[in-house]
This record gives structure tokens, sequence and C-alpha cells, in this order.
């Protein structure tokens, strides 16, 4: 029999397939000179590009093609470049892919670069630490920091949220100041008789189901942990944790303080556009979101730090490295380049035109200085990094966990599992996955 | 989103509804029948009386006593090896691109491989795990479901629609390619734009839903109303794809038939379940044919709506091997899910062969 359509099996294949096709789409061109630098994001580029040409008249004889992959495909075809050997030299490694890659040999050792740790953001350093070892230079980092909407604080006649507190049984400004944001139909408040959390045409605050940006925080600045040691075991099933997750979900389900999980759940991003639309007044998110939120706000946008849990303020970090390819066939010239974005010239510029705070200590002004002239305070995110952080779970087998740990605490804020019985399962799952 | 490679390839690839090049020549169920090579290049096909036109018969392949146009086909290029000289670029994509890689999952399967690893023979152990994973038999239960839900509505409202813009009236053209722009437009852009429309509070759906007194549900949140809404799109994305085939195969219909059945009384409707159904078998076998493979392939609707949830609620097949391969880096055992995949898919269509080649005449002079 002959199938109608040869796709059908093309696609069947999709692992086996992909193998042959990436052999020959990347890694190898432009000869010994041309080294393959890739990253994900389009916004990026442009400051790369200068700090590519910069390298390269400092560099004669050695060349950098800049690859952009969307995010989406990114680990996909990093994944299958590996596997078939040609991934390119020098590419952007994230902490939660980082265990899987460096324990099965793709990243090269950088200690032959000499880096002086303490010169870098001490949480980039440990995230890309393994055994001792530094394995991808300390790019840069992205907080995670309360976003709000100035123009519906100001006509609520709110203080700006600042200073805000919260406690797992919802004392504190947190749900105050969320519930004077919150209205319905009718202009009411959830606290007052009558209000219809069917019909909230204005959110007070975004609590959905997003690791980096929303529970992990309240994980830890409740005492929680989220894994006993790094590359160790899952550990948020603990009353801690357990506390915070409640305090997240009830946002949503009993104080109605934030949008219902039916409209929030991932892979659904719609947070993201209610807030752009005015719907949700505050909105904690990383700053590495700010060239993709500002544009299409039509109000003034403010950032304060995260509100403070019962044990203190504890923000998510999550700092990127430049990973270098242990197989590369141009790793002299790989190594030569990730000095050079390790130094200060490449990272000032990478700050300068407001593109990330960089992992180099001392150069995080250029980034304040740029949001300044666009009319955007950025320093409560700078002030955080210097107060308590906490990394993303460093645990080999976050990507298979990834997608069942949103599934689990989808069905949490959904209000059909119990947060400890969500995370149970979640802690279950994950540890079993963790290799 | 590697799967869907090979699966946006082939729907590019067939743009026009003319002949296709790849469908093979034993499925065309659009071509006229007397424009194929076994006429004569002279005489038109127009209406010729009497008994078909078929050559004399020759010796069958091992069918029996039906040969088909498709036995005669395969035997011809033996006595013009210059045949082979053109569809060479064609068989060595066949066998770069499907041959080779069918074979390379299949060994694959065999074998314990996770990411740079060094594989190692496993022998029938994959094939063991897939017996007792329930999770993966979950998946083929929603696959399954999910093909139910899509291939009938699709293929039934594909034949609507053709039949609608198979009449004269002004900017049919117009409506055609109206209908097909959902199938071009990209799965991944069109999932987005579909959560948003499925939205529970302010999407499009649930306000129309409100208007009228009905409280429309979480649409995607629901595991009752999932897999549904997942299908739905993809009735959306489809129909038009299968109305081109549709009107292809209703322009074959030639029209002196439906002149006679007139003359003899029968009504529309008669005309319609006694010339135009049967005569589109052709059309209907490849329509199912195609719609069954790529409904069971189906991924990116999935990807971009619900990651596989509520729960695992839509976590169909593909969207498994994808998260065996790429999220936990198994390749042995996707390959192993691939090889299922490729069984179900392979016993799913030679059953349609058997049920449509009892029921099909391609010759409709």
């Amino acid at each position: 029999m002959t199938s109608p359509r040869n796709r059908s099996f093309a696609a069947l294949l999709g692992a086996a397939l992909l193998l042959p096709l990436t052999a020959c789409g990347s890694g190898d061109s432009g000869g010994d000179g041309t080294l393959t630098y890739r990253l994900w994001d389009d916004q990026q580029k442009a400051g790369y590009q200068k700090v590519m040409a910069a390298f390269e008249k400092a560099n004669p004889g050695v060349r950098v093609k800049i690859e952009l992959l969307p995010y989406d495909q990114y680990w996909t075809k990093m994944t299958a470049d590996a596997v078939a050997g040609t991934a390119p030299d020098v590419f952007w490694m994230q902490t939660t892919q980082f265990p899987e890659f460096v324990t099965k040999g793709v990243l090269a050792d950088l200690s032959p670069l000499g880096l002086d740790a303490a010169k870098y953001h001490p949480n980039v350093v440990q995230s890309y630490t393994y055994k001792g070892k530094l394995y991808g230079v300390p790019k840069d980092f992205g907080i995670v920091g309360l976003l709000y909407n100035k123009d519906l604080f100001k006509k609520a006649g709110v203080p700006d949220p600042d200073k805000l507190t919260w406690t797992p049984d919802g004392s504190g400004s947190l749900l105050e100041t969320a519930r004077k944001l919150t209205v319905d139909d009718k202009g009411k408040h959830p606290d007052e008789p009558g209000f219809d959390p069917a019909k909230v045409k204005q959110y007070g605050f975004a609590s959905w189901n997003h690791y980096q940006t929303q529970w992990m925080n309240w994980v830890n600045s409740n005492g929680g942990k989220l894994v006993d040691q790094p590359f160790g075991k899952y550990a948020f099933n603990d009353d801690a944790s357990v506390q915070a997750l409640q305090f997240g979900v009830d946002l949503v389900n009993k104080h109605h303080v934030a949008p219902p999980a039916a409209q929030t759940n991932p892979p659904s991003d719609k947070i993201n556009e209610m807030f752009k639309r005015g719907q949700v007044a505050m909105f904690p998110a990383n700053n590495a979101l700010l060239p993709f939120v500002t544009p299409g706000a039509s109000f003034k946008i403010g950032i304060a730090p995260m509100p403070t849990g019962p044990a203190g303020r504890s923000v998510n970090i999550n700092g990127l490295s430049e990973a270098v390819y242990a197989k590369s066939p141009r790793k002299e010239a790989a190594l030569k380049l990730a000095r050079y974005l390790s130094g200060p010239e490449a990272q000032k510029i990478m700050a300068d035109d407001g593109h990330v705070f960089p992992a180099l200590n001392g150069l995080s002004q250029g980034y304040v200085d740029f949001w300044k002239r666009k009319g955007l305070d950025v320093s409560p995110f700078l002030e955080e990094s210097r107060g308590t952080t906490f990394n993303l779970p460093v645990t080999t087998g976050f990507t298979a966990f990834e997608n069942k740990l949103n599934q689990t605490f989808n069905d949490m804020y959904l209000g059909k599992l119990t947060p400890k019985q969500a995370a149970d399962r979640a802690v279950a799952d994950g540890n079993a996955l963790a290799k | 989103m590697t799967s869907d490679a090979g699966h946006l390839t082939g729907r590019t690839a067939d743009t026009s509804p003319g002949p296709q090049p790849d469908s093979s020549s034993d499925l065309r169920p659009d071509a006229p029948p007397g424009s194929r090579s076994d006429a004569p290049p002279g005489p038109k096909p127009e209406p010729t009386p009497g008994p078909a036109p078929e050559p004399a018969p020759e010796p069958p392949s091992g069918t029996g006593s039906r040969t088909t146009k498709a036995t005669r086909k395969r035997h011809r290029p033996t006595r013009h090896w210059y045949a082979y000289l053109f569809i060479a670029p064609s068989l060595f994509g066949v066998f770069a691109f499907l041959l080779l890689p069918l074979l390379i999952v299949f060994v694959l399967s065999l074998f314990h491989w996770e990411l740079l690893s060094t594989p190692t023979f496993a022998g029938l152990a994959n094939y063991r795990r897939l017996a007792g994973d329930g999770g993966t038999w979950h998946s083929v239960w929603v696959t399954v479901l999910f093909v139910l839900l899509s291939v009938p509505l699709q293929t039934v409202l594909g034949l609507l629609l053709a039949l609608l813009l198979n009449q004269r009236v002004k900017g049919v053209a117009f409506y055609r390619a109206l209908f097909v722009v959902p199938w071009m437009a990209t799965p991944i852009v069109m999932g987005v734009v579909w959560t948003w429309i499925f939205d529970p509070r302010d999407g499009a759906l649930n306000r129309v839903l409100d208007v009228v007194g009905v409280a429309g549900p979480n649409w995607l949140t629901d595991p009752a109303w999932a897999l549904p809404s997942v299908a739905l799109v993809n009735v959306w994305q489809f129909s038009g794809y299968t109305m081109l085939f549709f009107l292809a195969g209703l322009q074959g219909v030639p029209q002196e038939l439906y002149d006679a059945a007139a003359t003899d009384g029968a009504s529309p409707v008669q005309r319609f379940f006694q010339i135009t159904l049967p005569l589109l078998n052709p059309t209907t076998f490849f329509v199912t044919v195609t719609n069954l493979v790529g409904a069971f392939q189906i991924f990116d609707t999935v990807y971009a709506m619900t990651d596989g949830g509520p729960g695992n609620g839509t976590e169909v097949l593909n969207f498994r091997i994808y998260e065996t391969a790429f999220r936990q880096f198994d390749f042995g055992y996707a390959a192993t899910l691939a090889a299922l995949l490729f069984l179900l898919i392979l016993a799913v269509t030679l059953a349609q062969v058997r049920f449509f080649s009892k029921r099909t005449t391609y010759d409709l002079s």
C-alpha cells in the first residue's frame, strides 16, 4: 500500500527525522573562522549584534554568526543538535535546562577562563556551577518585581504598593490593597455585600499558576523550600510551602481579587493581556518582560518590590549564562568569545541598551538609566537583587517534570486539588523524574 | 515542533485542488477518467456509450477478479524503464524521508537511548514497558476520541460546503478561497487565537452564548469540554481543505447522469444519494484516509491550546511522543510510541482500503 500522503509518515517519525535534518542544518557552516552564537530573544539580538561587532574588531579573523531561534523551538533544536553533535559553538543556557546538559557532557568546563566568581551575581554563579566548576559565563539576571498600573491606583486613591506584606491567613496590606482595586460591574469591592465574583470588571492582583513569578516566591517568603539542595530532591510539600500555595489559590477562589484559573491557567498567557488592557492592577513579572509589556500599555507602569511574607522577602532570580559547546571544533575561538562575553565591555553594551541586568557587578546602573529615559523607574528590581533571592530549582529532569507540574497546579488553582494534594503529587512526580 | 514539520509540508504541498503530484496514482480521486494515460491521447473523455473503454484485461496481480487501474499502472514502468528516471527524484524523497526514518524508528524502538548516552540494545523491553504503560493507552484512547470527534464532522461539512460552492453563483471563487484560509494559517497561531475565543469570561464564544441566555462552560479547563474544543478547531481548520477535494470530485461527475436521472423523475435528494454520493466514492475514500491520518497525528493545536491538559485530558499520542522525546529525552521509548502510532494508522488505513475497494468505481464514463 502506498500512503496518499507522505507527510503522515514523515511527521510520525519526528524524532528520527530530526536528526538527519538538523545534521545538515547548522553547526558547521561558514568555515573555520566563523563561530555560531545562538540565542532566543529577538529584542536582545540587536544588542548582541553590537557586541559581536566589537568582538570581531578586537579579534581579527574570527567572525560570529548570530542564530536566533524562537524559545518554543530552542530547546527541542538544542537537544537534537546535541545528539547529532552539531550544537552551536556558544549558546544561551538557562537554569532549568542546565542540569540536563551539564550532566550529559554537552557543556565545556570554563575553568580555563579563570573567571573571578566574586565579580558576578552569586545566584547566577551558583546556577551554573556543577561539582565545583563553572560551566557557563554568567551573562545576566532577570528578577521578579511587582508591576502595577499607576493610573488605576491613582483613580482608586490608593497609595502606590511600595511596601506590601502578606501572610497566609490573609492579613497584610497586599490583600487589603488588592481588594480596593477589585471592582465588579456595580462598583462593589470583594468585602462589600452584593459583590458578584462572576462579574468582576477589574482585578486587584494577578495570582495564577506561574512558578517563576508566583507560587515559588510565596513558598520562599513563607520559609518553605523548593528543593533540599542543588541537584537534590523537591521538597515543597512541607507545611510552610503548602500554606504559601494556599495563599496564592485563596487570592483567586476565596478572596476573588484575581481572575479565575479557567482564564489564566497556562498555556494561556491571558493574564499578560489583562494587565496590558488595564483589567488587572498588580502583576508580578520578571524584568525581562518589560520590553514586551511597555510598548502595548496605554497607562503608566509602576514597579515595586515584591510583597514581603512572614519569612521576609525572597524573590526569584533567574540568570542566564553563555555556554560553550564541549565538542566545538573551534573551541579555542569559542572560549575567546566566552571570555569576551564575560567582560565589562560586552556586558556594559547589554546593560546600557536596556536589555538586561548584567551578571557582572557594577554595571547595572546603565540598565536603570536606560529605562529612566523611557520614564520607568526599575531601581526596585535592583534593590531586590541585593536582598534575599532564590534560584529556580536546579535538578535534572525538570524539563520532563515541568508540564506535569503545571497540569497538577492548574487543577490546584481551579480548586480541584487542595494545595496539600497538589504539592504531594507534584513532589512525588518531580522526584520520580529527577535522575 | 518536530512532528508538525512533515504535517505542514504535506499539507502545503497539495494546495491545488487538481491532480496531486504526491497523491499516488492509485488513489487519485479527482482525475477525470479519460485524461489518464491509459486512454488514447486523441479522443476526449466525452461520454462513451456502452461499456467502459477498459483496455483488454491484463493478468491481474493477485487481486483476483478485480483489475484496478492501480495494479495495471504499477506494471507499466517495467515496460518503460525511463519512467523510473522521471520518478527518481520522488523515489529518493520517499526513501530518504519516509522509508529510512521509518526503519530508524523501528530500530530505535529496540534500544534504550537517552540524550547523549550510548544507545544500548534492549530487545523488546520498550514494548513490554508499553504494554503496562497506562498513560500511553490513555493517550491512545484520547487520540481515538479526537479522531471520532473531528473526522466525521469535517468530512460531512467539507461535502456540504462543496455542494454549496459547486454552483454558479457570483463570488463563488471568493468563498472557496475563504474556507481554505483556516487550513493555510499556522496551526500554532490559530490555536492561540482560538484560546482567546474560548476564554470563559470575555471570549467571543461565551459572549455570544450569553446573549442567547446560555452559560458557556470553561471550554479549555473543563475535562468534559477540552477535547471537543480542540476537535472543533481541527474541524474548522480542515473542513475547507476537505471541501477542495469534494469540489474537484463533483466536477468529475458527468452532467448527463443528472440529466438522465431528472428525465426519469428523480428528486434532488435521490439524485444526491443515487448519483453524487456513489460517484464521489474515490474522493470520499481519499479524504477520509488523509483526514484520519492527519487527525491521528494531531499535535500543534493541542500544544498551543492545552499542553495536554486539563490533567491529561487532551494528551493525544503525538503529544506524548513529543514529551517523551524532547522533554524526557527518552528517545528509545519515544520511538516505540511512534511505532505504535504508525501501526495504529496503518491498521485504520488498511481497514478503509478494504471498505472502499468494494464500493468504489474510478471509471465514471
